[in-house]
């Protein structure tokens, strides 16, 4: 009961925070906007207005982006970390990332008429994603040990990787180029437009985490365990592999690649949290996923006249230390 | 209680059959065997994690073959030889996951339910650990939980694989009187694989002793008796 009511102030003062950073991030870029004309582009829009037409066209749309991605990837993260009973899992590490990634990479480079549309391009990520996740799914039964995991997801990482080079290699200038940005990862390349849909998908991804609560804390105990309290373990994996690609094709598909939020953000929320209920860790997730990355958007826009520092280089600079440090703490 | 009915247990080939077996509630069943003699196989063909090759089980006159998950768990409880401890999840809150055949889509406990979690918690000897993490106990202690989780789970069958074998000389009584307890209380049918035959032996426990891919059942032997019987040739 004490733990419940600690969990319940950490998630509060969270929320609490939360349109804090959110406004730090609407208000960090260069051109400053005032709070009136936020408010006017969202109910009284003026297009002439240079100051609300960047509310409305990049602001908004980037801080959607940015909390969609951030809690988007670290939901993926905390399922996967789940499924394989495995604190070093993510979205990025096990190469659901990197599936993606190939398939946005055919798509962009290789100039087929269907993949240069937008259906076209979230499409073939969600595809590269499950599929990827098939084949870390089939893996796992031959590995021991949890890092092996780990291992075999970046060396697919590293072997799509040296097929997308050799796709860079011979594509066209233009094609490349479109690719290259694509894949420093940004959360500036997301329309207005297209916002409704990427919210659509979310909130489903939400919903569908939320109704596999119980499972997913039966499956803490390990796969044979859950079992034998009544879960329908091959059910359960292919629902699990549904919504992490569809999170992490989705936010691959309009971000780039982003890595170690999936891995960082579950590992931070359990360790503040200190909670097995799953109910508890996906509000945690949600709620640190998004602050985190808005955090690391607004570092990136001051310090954007210096220097340009793609959201996934930053991320990296963060969560690779961080999984040595898990990986030292496990060892011990 | 369990009946074995012609049954074949292996993979490809048969490890072991059992002609005709019945295990009956209110008593305990110490499964022993040399390494691979396939007391594993056993418990796992009574969960139907391993399937019958052929024949069959029946639980209460139920065969285990036809029941769905929710119904199998609701009948069958399995402990693991070793229970390492889980980090942030305190004792309560695994011993509600025992709760989970019960439990709605959200595995939201009703005050009976964490009554009952509270009660068989006593009953163990385990109620101080409750608010602990179960990764801040010691090895004896964790096994009480796994039982004590296994029981909240409310099922006539309690199958517990080599339960004693990271447990020290004082634990390893601990846990075979709490087992004798819970089947003489509650009317289960316990069976537990173990190699620590002296302490089945000092506590009168039956065998279910497993060699040359037959099954013998056994009491009141002596321990060279029970190994003659273990090791004997064809």
């Amino acid at each position: 009961m004490i733990q419940t009511q600690r969990i319940n102030w950490i998630l509060v003062v969270s929320l609490l925070i939360f349109p804090l950073i959110a406004y730090f991030h609407l208000t960090v870029g260069q051109q400053e906007i005032s709070l009136t004309d936020f408010k006017n582009a969202i109910f009284s829009y003026d297009s002439t207005n240079t100051a609300q037409l960047l509310a409305r066209e990049f602001r908004f749309p980037r801080l959607i982006m940015a909390c969609v991605a951030g809690a988007g990837l670290s939901l993926a993260g905390m399922l996967m970390q789940t499924l394989f009973n495995n604190p070093l899992a993510g979205p990025y590490v096990l190469g659901i990332n990197s599936g993606a990634s190939l398939m946005v990479a055919i798509s962009l480079l290789t100039g087929i008429q269907f993949f240069g549309t937008n259906v076209g391009l979230i499409s073939s990520a969600l595809i590269g994603a499950f599929a990827a996740g098939m084949l870390m799914m089939s893996v796992v039964g031959f590995l021991k040990s949890q890092v092996s995991l780990l291992l075999v997801g970046l060396m697919f990482g590293s072997f799509t990787s040296a097929i997308v080079s050799f796709l860079e290699i011979s594509s066209k200038a233009e094609q490349l180029k479109s690719f290259t940005l694509w894949s420093m990862g940004s959360l500036q390349n997301v329309l207005l437009e297209q916002i409704p849909l990427i919210l659509l998908f979310f909130v489903i991804g939400i919903i569908l985490s939320a109704l596999i609560v119980k499972p997913l804390n039966l499956l803490v105990l390990g796969e044979n365990a859950a079992s034998l309290l009544g879960i329908k373990i091959q059910q359960m994996r292919i629902i699990i592999l549904i919504i992490t690609a569809l999170f992490t094709g989705l936010i691959t598909a309009f971000c780039g690649p982003i890595a170690f939020v999936g891995l960082a953000v579950p590992n931070i929320t359990r360790i503040l949290l200190k909670t097995q209920n799953h109910l508890y860790l996906i509000a945690g997730n949600l709620l640190i996923g998004s602050a985190f990355l808005m955090l690391c958007d607004i570092l990136i826009q001051v310090v954007e006249s210096e220097i340009q520092l793609p959201i996934n280089v930053l991320t990296s600079l963060i969560g690779a230390p961080f999984v040595i440090f898990i990986l030292i703490r496990k060892m011990k | 209680m369990i009946h074995f009915k012609q049954a074949e247990i292996g993979y490809q080939d048969p490890l072991l059959k059992v002609t005709d077996l019945t295990l009956e509630a209110g008593n305990v069943y110490a499964l022993v065997g040399r390494n691979g003699s396939g007391k594993s196989t056993f418990l796992r063909s009574i969960t139907s994690q391993t399937p019958l090759l052929a024949g069959e089980i029946t639980i209460n006159s139920v065969s285990i073959k036809n029941a769905n998950a929710i119904e199998k768990s609701k009948t069958i409880a399995f402990v693991e030889s070793k229970f390492d401890g889980i980090a942030f999840l305190t004792v309560a809150n695994y011993l509600a996951l025992g709760r989970a055949p019960y439990t709605n889509a959200l595995g939201r406990l009703s005050q009976v339910d964490w009554d009952f979690v509270n009660q068989v918690a006593n009953e163990i000897g385990i109620e101080a650990f409750l608010q602990k993490d179960t990764l801040s106990l010691s090895d004896g202690e964790r096994q009480l939980c796994a039982i004590a989780r296994a029981i909240v789970q409310e099922t006539p069958v309690l199958l517990l694989d080599e339960p004693s074998a990271f447990l020290d000389y004082a634990n390893k009584q601990i846990l075979v009187d709490k087992l004798l307890q819970i089947a003489r209380e509650k009317q289960k049918c316990i069976v537990f694989s173990t190699h620590d035959l002296d302490l089945c032996i000092e506590n009168n426990i039956e065998f279910i002793a497993l060699k040359n891919k037959s099954l013998h059942k056994a009491s009141g032997l002596t321990k060279p008796e029970l190994i003659s019987l273990l090791e004997e040739k064809g």
